[in-house]
């Protein structure tokens, strides 16, 4: 078996592989990168800049590679498929055979076709070769432009911004994050992200990078209106890294990606691809967690084992520069007939949103910003589709008295109350059953409500209900262990 | 003592109409704290209309100009004359004194007015002096002048309690001159036999009290009361004796009249023949006729002829200069007729005295011992903003007015101010349709602060006095022509109160009069500043012979022409010069409405008077609007030849098929687009120069406006609130402001809309499904802003709005209510119909159909109409409607009649 791509999702894939990957079963597993290292934390990018290392960031490392008998090669492109003969060529010239294939070569970063982008300080921030080119440029640097005010692009001010430069997102649409918030979100994170000094041009199409009068480089608008800064970053979204799939005819998408079906496998059954390299139901996943998704289905399918991809969730919750996002669901409210109640506090600077169904029946969307402490109970509500209360709009106004709680005996077992820590409904309950006897300790045991603790109240929900359920005494020094 | 010091009373005049009430305001430490009618003003009798009672609420300090600007920018007095002066002297000196004018008004003084004009016509020299009593009462005016030989209205209120039978035409006196209207219900109640005839194109509230409805065809009065002449003359209603001693001219009048007979006359009215006859039989008939007239008469491109074919059927019988009886033009302005007397108009010269005259001019530069005289007629209203078009006036002073409003096709007034390289407004406002133009503002005193004379409908002189002491900078306008014309280098302008300058202009009215002239007021021409503060109301003349003044005037036959002879004239009645078409096929009239006034600057500004009409309507008959798939409450887009507007449609059976009717109140500083004047073509009557804005003629078409909504703001976020809409109207309200506005374009992203709007900072909540949004905004729990919008008119009950924003904390039931939509039941009531006691609709139809059957019963149940009674007609129209026993009530005999 041969992975190409050793990125998050590559590696998640050889990971669930070597799990599943019994002794009698020996299948022989081979990682090509073409990066110089083996996967690491794209996730945490910036961090490298707020003092992490490339070693911290690592996910694999040779020596667990090696005890799962994985081999393992970096540097090493594929330029070459022959699927007549399944076999892989590497830029090198080597050839490795295969029996099943699997593309996992993600994606790499969309650089809009702007006359004067191929100059030497107009950068990408994608892997942590393009931080050390980022942070070479830092340093002769005074001002630095995010072309791109995505997730992505506010996670690149961010750096630039640690490194020091004055920093400036563009963004081509009316509002940030346009992806995952409203307008009205998007309003007051621009707000901000501005009060920490990072200054962000909405609306701006950039038509060509010049010679700067004080500064390196001149971004000119299409409105006529200019920006000078020494470092450009693109950060305008991604593009799935289909070339290989593409030259050796693979289905694929009208507009890239490599169509995969609910098994994440390509036109070719033995030719798998996951991650953002991969189009399911003519979609996109460019969030890690989907991504691991398909990994361990493709890993089990491989294995014989019943799984089947049917999507993800998209929902997302973050701190960006300290300010706290959540996006669920619908955040647009696109479902036709749908109700909005939407609550912005200006003085604080909090703004929330839930998306509900026409018969306010069922939640379908939220965003909040500058507050997400009603994330997880909203995301339960949707991912469950658990019935809301009779007046929706109380779950995010200021309204005093009890704030409706969720019916958390509607919640099945998998539900993760905590998503700071992937701490289930289930964990909560065996917790329980292994001792733990106030909410106190159930956090000390599952580390549940220790991250952000938004979901302190959900979580006291599910261990009342449980402990009412019970109503037996539970032992104290079975706990203890558990720590352990 | 300190008691006595602190509050006392001033008796002054109400600031509206030309009836002229006398009020008592009491004052409270320098400041006016309440009102009431003066028990003995004998143009009121304590009585107050809805307008009236509600002064006070009008004399707050938004949108006052407390300072004089240059070019906006604040300046000292001194400055600000020296300015104008120079820059009028300077134009004078190019140009000559014609190619400067006043455009004055008649909401300011006589002694303002007197001191304008002496400016204009004795030392400036030029005529080009007119004023918006133009556009109101001119042709009454000349047809008084041209038949009598002066500009004497021959009437008194105590003749309407006298009268036997009043005719109505050209007034909607129930809504326009409430105080007289209440006047006349009472004359009638105590006079069953009394009758009363309304003709109008609109069944207004005034037919409430209406013996015979005459629903006339639009600008053909002058056919009627033709045939009015030519009925007498064939059935023996002629008074020979009369027309052959005091008057000239009959034998032309009436062969003109003869070709008028019932039939054509029915037919050319579009009225019913038989009730037609019934009511000439009735002028006939009684002995006691009075005819009671107004815009609806005088706007016109015939007004002087229409009055004069009134003036004819008075004069034929006799029915004149005697108890109850005449022809009585009813003004419309609180000193219309100050400005009549002291020559205010471009053709006059002053004290009733003629411009064409050379002894008259004599006479007056002489007793001005002035440098020059006008000796031509200067430029009536609508021509003198033709003549900046044209670029002929250089320099223009506005005092008072607001003709971007007023004037008909504003279009071209916005254009002539424009081009008029100097323009200096006097107002109270800061911000008006006029303003925007000004180079110069200067800031007059308002009333309250006011102090000097006007005269009412009937020639009854009276105090309208300073209450208080002027605001910031404020100057009266007396003063501020003064100090211009002496900055000019003109001496005869050195006066140091307002008593001065009427003690001058009443030695006017006598010098050389030797009984020439009815108007002389020279018994006061000793008048001290005492006895002037202590002025009692009275009627004109006052002079050696009638020291306490006069009621009855031209009672010997003795008129003020030559001959001393009153004149007819033959009259050839003719159509509106704006003609229906195939493209614009719709009458447009034009009028006041109950509660506002002219332009809003101030009744704008009270909520009491908002509530009963809170927009601007196009009032059309329903099956005109059934025609053009146009609902009640649809905005509408009028067009006519010269421009457009864009208002809600109110379906309305009381107007006639293919005529619509428009409130001339709305301007720009309260609409978008609903300024009524913008629609008729400047056509005037060629004797009188009073514009032709009546007769419009216009087009209706449907609106594509997507997106409808209102906002309501509370008190402290007016100022800031600015709202640009393609479409809104706004009104105050008891909790702040309200608009209403329409996009072709939907705002998808209303939240942000309010908030930029506004520019309010709190806790904003929204609620959004498909088109529909709510949107509210909060500071420390208290409601401030409220926006609902949807793909159509939202409706939200006045009284619910006002009992949310009262709530210092809004509790939760309530958040959650305007989120969801609605409002409970109690506060459903309705359109407000009693403004005094905040009474709506649906409070008196229950009690209606609980069993009260008369206004009063309706007052004693639930106070309406206790008050001011301006809403008793109204109160008449629900219980017909709505009333167990359907059969009219007020209208009896009308129906018997007519049976």
């Amino acid at each position: 078996m041969v992975v190409v791509g050793n990125g998050m999702v590559g590696h998640h894939f050889v990971e669930q592989l070597a799990q599943l990957n019994t002794a009698d079963q020996a299948i022989e597993i081979t990682v090509l990168s073409a990066e110089p290292r083996l996967a690491y934390d794209r996730v945490h990018l910036s961090a490298y800049f707020s003092g992490k290392t490339a070693a911290d960031l690592a996910m694999a490392d040779e020596k667990t590679y090696q005890d799962w008998a994985v081999n393992f090669q970096t540097n090493a492109k594929v330029v070459d498929i022959d699927r007549s003969n399944k076999n892989v060529v590497t830029q090198s010239g080597q050839v490795i055979a295969y029996d099943k294939l699997i593309l996992a070569t993600g994606s790499y970063p969309f650089v809009p076709p702007i006359p004067g982008k191929d100059r030497e300080h107009c950068l990408v921030y994608r892997t942590i070769d393009d931080l050390d080119k980022i942070q070479a440029s830092a340093k002769v640097s005074k001002v630095g432009v995010v072309i791109g005010g995505g997730l992505l692009g506010l996670e690149a001010a961010n750096a630039l911004s640690h490194l020091g430069l004055k920093t400036h997102v563009v963004e081509f649409s009316p509002q940030l994050m346009a992806v995952q918030i409203d307008a009205g979100g998007g309003r007051l994170l621009k707000e901000k992200i501005e009060a920490l000094g990072v200054e962000v041009h909405t609306s701006k199409a950039t038509s060509v990078i010049e010679d700067g009068e004080t500064c390196r480089y001149k971004l000119c608008f299409s409105d006529n209106t200019v920006l000078e800064t020494d470092l450009i970053l693109f950060s305008a979204g991604i593009r799935p890294y289909d070339n290989l799939a593409k030259s050796f005819a693979l289905e694929m998408g009208e507009r890239g990606g490599i169509v995969i079906n609910n098994h994440c496998q390509t036109s070719d059954k033995n030719v798998y691809a996951i991650g953002e390299c991969a189009l399911w139901n003519n979609f996109i996943f460019g969030l890690v967690a989907p991504g691991y998704d398909m990994a361990k289905v493709a890993a089990k399918h491989i294995m014989g084992e019943q799984a089947l991809f049917t999507g993800a969730d998209m929902s997302t919750k973050l701190k960006l520069m300290g300010v706290e996002v959540g996006s669920i669901g619908d955040a647009h409210a696109k479902t036709p007939g749908s109700i909005t109640y939407s609550y912005q506090n200006q003085p604080t600077g909090v703004y929330k949103k839930i998306v509900v169904s026409s018969d306010k029946s069922k939640m379908l969307g939220a965003v909040l910003i500058g507050d997400t402490s009603e994330y997880d109970s909203l995301l339960q509500y949707l991912l469950n589709a658990i019935d809301l209360p009779a007046s929706p709009e109380a779950l995010i106004l200021p309204l005093s008295g009890e704030k409706p709680t969720l019916d958390v005996a509607t919640l099945p077992d998998t539900a993760i109350i905590c998503s700071c820590h992937h701490v289930t409904k289930g964990n909560i309950i065996s917790s329980i059953a292994q001792g733990a006897c106030t909410v106190g300790e159930i956090k000390t045991c599952t580390k549940a409500s220790s991250g952000c603790g938004g979901c302190s109240a959900l979580l006291k929900s599910v261990a009342d209900a449980e402990f009412e359920s019970r109503a037996v005494e539970v032992k104290k020094d079975i706990c203890e262990s558990v720590i352990e | 003592m300190s008691c006595s010091q602190s509050s006392h009373i001033v008796q002054s005049t109400c600031a509206y109409c030309g009836v002229g009430c006398g009020i008592d305001i009491t004052v409270n430490n320098g400041k006016a704290s309440a009102l009431v009618g003066t028990l003995e003003h004998p143009a009121n009798f304590g009585q107050l209309c809805v307008k009236g009672s509600n002064l006070l609420a009008t004399t707050d300090l938004t949108n006052r100009l407390l300072e004089p600007q240059i070019n906006n920018q604040t300046v000292d007095w001194s400055t600000a004359t020296s300015h104008v002066a120079n820059k009028f002297a300077q134009i004078i000196k190019e140009h000559g004194p014609d190619a400067v004018a006043f455009y004055v008004s008649g909401q300011i003084l006589t002694e303002d007015y007197y001191l304008a004009n002496k400016l204009m016509k004795g030392y400036i020299g030029s005529a080009n002096i007119d004023t918006n009593s133009r556009l109101c009462m001119s042709s009454a005016v000349a047809a008084y002048k041209r038949s009598f030989g002066e500009d004497v209205v021959p009437c008194s209120y105590d003749d309407l309690d006298s009268t036997e039978l009043l005719l109505i035409t050209g007034s909607n006196a129930a809504w326009t001159h409430p105080v007289l209207f209440q006047r006349i219900e009472r004359a009638k109640r105590r006079n069953p036999a009394m009758k009363v005839v309304v003709i109008d194109p609109r069944k207004t509230a005034t037919c409430q009290i209406a013996d015979y409805f005459l629903p006339i065809k639009p600008g053909t009065d002058a056919a009627f009361f033709n045939g009015l002449l030519n009925y007498l003359s064939a059935n023996n209603g002629l008074n020979s004796d009369y027309i052959a001693q005091h008057t000239q001219g009959f034998e032309q009048a009436v062969l003109e009249a003869k070709k008028w007979s019932l039939a054509k006359v029915s037919a050319y009215c579009d009225i019913d023949q038989k009730t037609m006859k019934s009511v000439y039989q009735l002028f006939a008939r009684t002995e006691k006729v009075l005819t009671f007239f107004s815009m609806g008469i005088n706007q016109s491109n015939s007004g002087a002829d229409k009055c004069q074919s009134i003036i004819n059927c008075h004069l034929a019988t006799g029915k004149i200069a005697k108890d109850g009886c005449g022809p009585f033009s009813i003004t419309g302005q609180p000193n219309a007729m100050g400005g009549r007397e002291v020559g205010g108009l471009s053709n006059q010269l002053a004290s009733h005295m003629d411009i064409e005259n050379p002894e008259h001019r004599s006479t007056v530069q002489r007793f001005w011992q002035s440098p020059t005289m006008a000796d031509k007629a200067g430029y009536k209203a609508v021509d003198l903003f033709d003549a900046m078009d044209e670029g002929k006036i250089k320099a223009v002073w506005i005092m008072a007015t607001n003709p971007m409003v007023s004037l008909p096709d504003g279009k071209k007034v916005a254009r002539a101010l424009n081009k008029c390289e100097f323009v200096v407004v006097s107002d109270c406002a800061e911000n008006n349709d006029t303003l925007d133009f000004a180079d110069v503002k200067l800031p007059a005193t308002p009333w309250l602060e006011k102090n000097g004379t006007v005269t009412n409908s009937e020639r009854r002189i009276s105090r309208q006095t300073n209450a208080i002491a002027p605001n910031g900078q404020a100057k009266h306008d007396w003063k501020i022509i003064a100090e211009v014309a002496t900055a000019m280098g003109f001496s005869g302008f050195d006066y140091s109160h307002a008593s001065e300058v009427f003690r001058e202009f009443a030695q006017l009215s006598g010098f050389e009069n030797n009984g020439e002239r009815v108007f002389d007021i020279s018994a006061f021409s000793t008048i001290t500043t005492r006895q002037y503060d202590r002025l009692k109301p009275v009627q004109w003349p006052v002079n050696h012979n009638y020291p306490e003044g006069k009621k009855r005037v031209y009672e010997d036959g003795q008129f003020s022409t030559p001959s001393g002879k009153a004149l007819f004239f033959p009259i050839t009645p003719r159509q509106p010069t704006q003609k229906t078409s195939a493209k614009f096929p719709f009458r447009l009239n034009s009028g006041r409405l109950r509660d506002q006034w002219h332009t809003m600057s101030r009744t704008g500004k009270a909520s009491q008077l908002t509530a009963h009409t809170d927009k601007c309507y196009l009032y059309i008959n329903p099956e005109d609007a059934a025609r053009l798939n146009i609902v009640d409450d649809e905005i509408v887009n009028i067009s006519s030849s010269v421009g457009q507007a864009t208002v809600h449609a109110k379906l309305d059976k009381n107007q006639r098929a293919n005529e619509c009717f428009m409130p001339i109140h709305w301007n720009k500083q309260f609409a978008s687009s609903a300024n009524v004047s913008n629609l008729y073509a400047s056509i005037t009557d060629p004797i009188s120069g009073q514009p032709e804005i009546k007769h419009g003629a216009i087009a209706l078409s449907k609106t594509t406006f997507k997106q409808f909504g209102q906002l309501h703001i509370s008190e402290d976020f007016i100022v800031q609130t600015q709202i640009t809409n393609e479409f809104w109207t706004k009104a105050r309200t008891s909790y702040g402001m309200s608009f209403q506005f329409a996009n072709t374009s939907p705002e998808t992203d209303i939240l942000h809309w309010c908030q930029t709007t506004s520019q309010i900072s709190g806790e904003w909540l929204q609620f959004s499904q498909e088109s529909t949004r709510y949107v509210l905004c909060l500071q420390a729990g208290k409601l401030v802003f409220l926006c609902y919008s949807s793909a159509t008119n939202p409706n939200i009950e006045s009284a619910w709005l006002e009992h949310i924003f009262s709530q210092t904390s809004l509790p939760e039931q309530d958040i959650q209510s305007l989120l969801s939509g609605t409002s409970s039941e109690e506060f459903a009531k309705g359109k407000q119909i009693c403004s005094c006691f905040n009474i709506g609709e649906k409070d008196i139809i229950s009690a209606i159909k609980a069993g009260c059957s008369s206004v009063e019963q309706l007052g004693d149940t639930l106070k309406c109409g206790t008050n001011c009674g301006s809403c008793k007609p109204e109160l008449s129209v629900l219980l017909n409607e709505h009333s167990i026993n359907t059969t009219e009530i007020i209208n009896s005999t009308f129906i018997e009649e007519i049976a």
